[in-house]
């Protein structure tokens, strides 16, 4: 009798989509506005409410929309969100408080660097690129941190501010993250 | 560690190396701006606008057939050029943005080229917002419904050249305006010749050394990154604009004006903005205006946003100047003589501003002692995109011109060009040599180590066999001091001190990003600290809301910075005096018996002890001390300081690429206000300077008039790879009046550079280059490696 209730809900109710985003699983059911061309960015903004994530150029050319997946720096306007189904998802608004890269963004101010942020609308973009480069590389050289953050575009044009701010992050991140 | 700049008076918070009051909040991703206010999840019930955009660069509209876009599911609202709400509305132009001082329709700038329609039947450039506009439940079912409107175009020749839209037969842009594409004369930018002091033909024929150049400035765009949008929504006969322009009154009025809506019905919100660098400041603005037509017709909120694409809507003006410098055999100059050509593309907006206004600033602040000069331009209509603001407006594509003519009279005379610039250039209050400019060109000078750098065009040691290095520089008059800020009217702050001593500072103006909402913090600290205060004690209001907020001070001329903190200088007396009247009665005293020092009263003849404000407030009435004031900037005419850019440059002759191995940007601003802020700007600067010097210009299709590059894969913005070690350098040299004497800076920090790294490239290699951006090609096609 068990049996046949759950396969009677399986067939009434379609599996939908399951994201775990920031820790939480969030669940969209098939029939949502969803559509199969919407991308991670979009659904992360306009459904989710998760609007640290930017969305400048819609074609993976600024890197505004960085999220953390599975891990990895991804452009999340060139990901569709039903690739992004089932898969670990780590957005601005899913970092600690005290995270240290966030701190180090904020309080750059170091003399002859200016400061890490002005506008403000590349610095989660930025400070998520970073953060996937400090988690792979904690202490990175200079040319390292080119290299990760060359595909991030900021034009009010803090880079040694922005690369000041993520070597300070570098001396602070714990050794043990590393391992 | 790189050095601090040193302060000419030591303040306890005015001039601070800090974090920015906002760095927490932006960094961590949760500082709002107009787009994330305005997400689907937030507002249920929005609609998505889309206006029809012209493939062609010039067309009319016959006819529309919008009917089959109408009654596409999900669309909710069509709107088109025929339409009585839209065929009623006035022609309009930037004369909008940049009055600085809130204008009226009579009172805007330009009122002799009132060149746009809201959504016309008239297509200008590939890309013009033209015929209809669609409302439905989604951008797609938008996009699907304007690629359904049936359009009846008539092609029509189209010009981009401005030279060939001067000549008889091309094809005339604005008929109604005349039968010609050159800009007739204004009210604001003048005659064709529009600076004529002395005799500049008799002063070149009498020169010992006549010297000429022309240099041409590439068309770019600000880019920024937060694309230019607004969400409507009508209640009754009153409506909310939430945008991420940087004017937030002036955006009321030209809604007001334009639709005829009372004032005190618009409300206009403006939280944190993305970027501004001038992009806002253009006549491309009907976008609000149909937009709050929609909202009115559907009843929903309704929200429109330029895609990436359509962010490439206005930009530098590319112009051509010609020059003609005269000197004495002493290196004095006598003559300058400049005559330019402006495309302005589709619409004038404010390309008369760059062309003309600004070199009249310049020549009033920095020629000042030279006899003759003159200025002619032209600004021509063509297909192209519109020019309009874009951060140092004007005074770029000037100062080309201006440091290359400076650069080849000191090589013409075998003198080094610092000195040819310290002999000449300054304002009419100050004797020659200018104090400013001379501290400006020697620190900048130590700094990249002129010279020893420093050789014969072309005569440097190579490097790696193929590669030559050089160094240049270039200088031009700072902007804008208080005086220059006359227009702007009156600055409004408002301070309110708490029961508990803390402080809610009302300083209305858009944070862009310039940071001047930190400098708000610190003149506030400053002025108030009598009261014991620290800037983590106030608190700043960081969204302009027009219901709530007084006038803001427009985002213009770098110079919010200073405006605000004088006028908190202002107001902090009246604090004092406020405050005082209040404890008075507790201490059995008369105001004028006592003073307030680092938080605590006590009387002036000494007698008694001292008491905190904290504790006397707490005691007194628990109401805040709330202080309002407005002031309109200084008249005092005090010149301005001067900025200058050194580049050293390393260029490969096999391959034609340069690179920019350093820059040292000097600037004296009269008082740092925020020196973290100040060094940000100037080495942000950077980024528009290095691009357009480098890499930046918007390329058409000559055959059919369509731009190719409007994204940001074609369109090559530096990035952090591409960025050279930057040494900004802050000097407090001149003084203007007030309290701090300030001088804006931000704006300036990109004027320099392509002309020092034009000098720089042609120290490194002895053949000019005089046209931006120098793509490699530029450079193999100079050196004879590859056919014109």
């Amino acid at each position: 009798m068990a049996l046949s209730v759950t396969t009677q809900e399986t067939v009434v109710r379609p599996p939908g989509l399951e994201f775990l985003i920031n820790g939480q699983i969030h669940r969209l059911d098939t029939g949502s506005s969803v559509a199969p061309t919407t991308t991670l960015a979009s659904l992360l903004r306009e459904h989710f409410g998760l609007t640290g994530v930017k969305i400048p150029c819609d074609q993976g050319a600024c890197g505004a929309c960085t999220v953390i997946m599975d891990g990895k720096a991804v452009l999340s306007c060139m990901v569709l969100a039903v690739e992004a189904a089932g898969h670990e998802i780590l957005t601005i608004e899913g970092l600690p408080s005290d995270d240290c890269v966030v701190k180090a963004f904020a309080e750059q101010s170091e003399p002859g660097y200016g400061t890490a942020l002005q506008c403000g609308l590349c610095t989660p973009g930025f400070v998520m690129t970073a953060r996937a480069l400090l988690d792979r590389v904690p202490s990175p050289t200079i040319s390292e941190i080119k290299e990760a953050l060359s595909g991030n575009i900021c034009r009010c044009g803090c880079y040694a501010g922005i690369a000041q701010a993520v070597r300070h992050a570098s001396e602070i991140v714990p050794k043990a993250s590393a391992s | 560690m790189k050095p601090a700049y040193i302060p000419r008076v030591q303040r306890s918070y005015v001039g601070q190396y800090r974090a920015r009051i906002d760095g927490i909040e932006k960094a961590s991703g949760r500082a709002k701006y107009a787009a994330d206010l305005t997400v689907k999840c937030r507002v249920p019930g929005l609609l998505y606008a889309k206006v029809l955009r012209s493939p062609y660069p010039h067309a009319r509209i016959r006819g529309l057939d919008v009917s089959q876009a109408a009654r596409l599911p999900e669309v909710v609202d069509v709107l088109t050029f025929e339409d009585p709400d839209v065929a009623c509305l006035k022609p309009t132009n930037a004369g909008w943005t940049d009055g600085v001082d809130t204008l009226s329709y009579e009172r805007m700038m330009w009122r002799r080229f009132r060149d746009r329609r809201v959504l016309g039947s008239h297509a200008r450039w590939v890309g013009d917002e033209v015929g209809a506009v669609v409302a439905a439940e989604s951008e797609e079912i938008a996009e699907a419904a304007l690629r359904l409107i049936k359009v009846d175009w008539e092609l029509l020749p189209f010009v981009l050249d401005p030279v060939d839209a001067m000549a008889p037969g091309a094809p005339i842009l604005h008929p109604e305006l005349g039968d010609t594409n050159v800009l007739p004369e204004d009210t604001v930018g003048g005659a064709d010749v529009f600076v004529d002091k002395g005799d500049v033909a008799q002063a070149l024929a009498d020169a010992d050394v006549v010297l000429t150049a022309t240099t041409t400035y590439h068309n770019a765009t600000q880019n920024s990154l937060d694309n230019w949008s607004c969400l409507i929504e009508w209640n009754e006969d009153n409506f909310t604009v939430w945008s991420n322009s940087y004017e937030a009154h002036q955006t009321r009025m030209h809604l007001s004006e334009m639709l005829d809506v009372p004032l005190g019905n618009i409300r206009v919100v403006s939280p944190y903005v993305g970027g501004q660098f001038g992009r806002g400041d253009t006549g491309d603005q009907p976008f609000f205006l149909f937009t709050a037509l929609l909202a009115k017709r559907t009843g929903r909120p309704v929200w429109f946003r330029h895609s990436r694409r359509e962010s490439f809507h206005d930009g530098r003006q590319h112009i051509c100047y010609e020059g003609a410098l005269g000197a004495k055999r002493d290196g004095t100059i006598t003559a300058l003589s400049f005559n330019s050509v402006g495309n302005v593309g589709a619409y004038a907006d404010h390309s008369m501003f760059a062309i003309k206004f600004a070199p009249v600033e310049a020549t009033e602040v920095a020629f000042a002692h030279i006899p003759n000069v003159r200025f002619e331009g032209r600004g021509v209509y063509t297909n192209k995109m519109p020019a309009c603001m874009m951060r140092g407006v004007g005074n770029s594509q000037l100062n080309l011109i201006l440091g290359r003519l400076v650069d080849g009279l000191a090589e013409a005379m075998n003198v080094d060009p610092l000195d040819i610039a310290c002999k000449n250039f300054g304002h009419q209050w100050e004797e020659l040599p200018d104090k400013s400019l001379v501290t400006v060109l020697q620190t900048g000078a130590a700094r990249i180590s002129w010279t020893e750098k420093r050789h014969q065009p072309g005569e440097g040691p190579i490097y790696g066999g193929v590669k030559r290095r050089g160094v240049g520089f270039s200088f031009h008059p700072g902007w804008h001091a208080e005086w220059q800020e006359l227009r702007r009217g009156e600055v409004h702050v408002t301070m309110t001190v708490n029961a508990d001593c803390s402080v809610t500072l009302d300083a209305p103006t858009v944070e862009t990003g310039t940071g001047s909402n930190t400098c708000n913090v610190l003149g506030c600290a400053e002025a108030l600290s009598f009261l014991g205060v620290t800037s983590g004690d106030i608190h700043w209001i960081s969204t302009v809301d027009t219901d709530a907020s007084p006038q803001d001070c427009v985002q213009t001329d770098s110079s919010v910075s200073f405006l605000q903190s004088e006028a908190m200088a202002a107001a902090s007396k009246e604090v004092k005096g406020k405050l005082l009247e209040r404890v008075a009665p507790l201490l059995d005293a008369t105001p004028p018996e006592l003073d307030i020092d680092g938080g605590f009263v006590y009387r002036k003849d000494g007698v008694g002890g001292r008491w905190s404000v904290k504790q006397l407030l707490r005691e007194a009435s628990l109401d805040p001390i709330t202080v309002a004031v407005s002031r309109r900037p200084l008249a005092t005419r005090t010149g301005v300081p001067f900025i200058a850019t050194f580049a050293e440059v390393e260029v490969n002759t096999d391959t034609g690429q340069v690179l920019v191995l350093r820059l040292v940007v000097v600037n004296d601003c009269g008082t740092v206000m925020y020196a973290s802020g100040a060094e940000a700007q100037q080495i942000g600067g950077q980024c528009i300077a290095l691009g357009e010097s480098l890499t930046e210009e918007i390329i058409y299709d000559e055959r059919t008039g369509f731009p190719l590059n409007f994204n940001w894969i074609d369109y090559q913005i530096p990035t952090m790879a591409d960025m050279p070690e930057i040494d900004p350098v802050l000097l407090e040299v001149w003084r203007g009046e007030g309290e701090y004497g300030a001088c804006g800076l931000g704006e300036g920090t990109v004027t320099c550079t392509p002309c020092a790294v034009l000098n720089a490239i042609y120290n490194a290699i002895g053949v000019r280059i005089d046209s931006i951006p120098v793509k490699p090609e530029t450079v193999l096609k100079a050196l004879g490696k590859i056919g014109s």
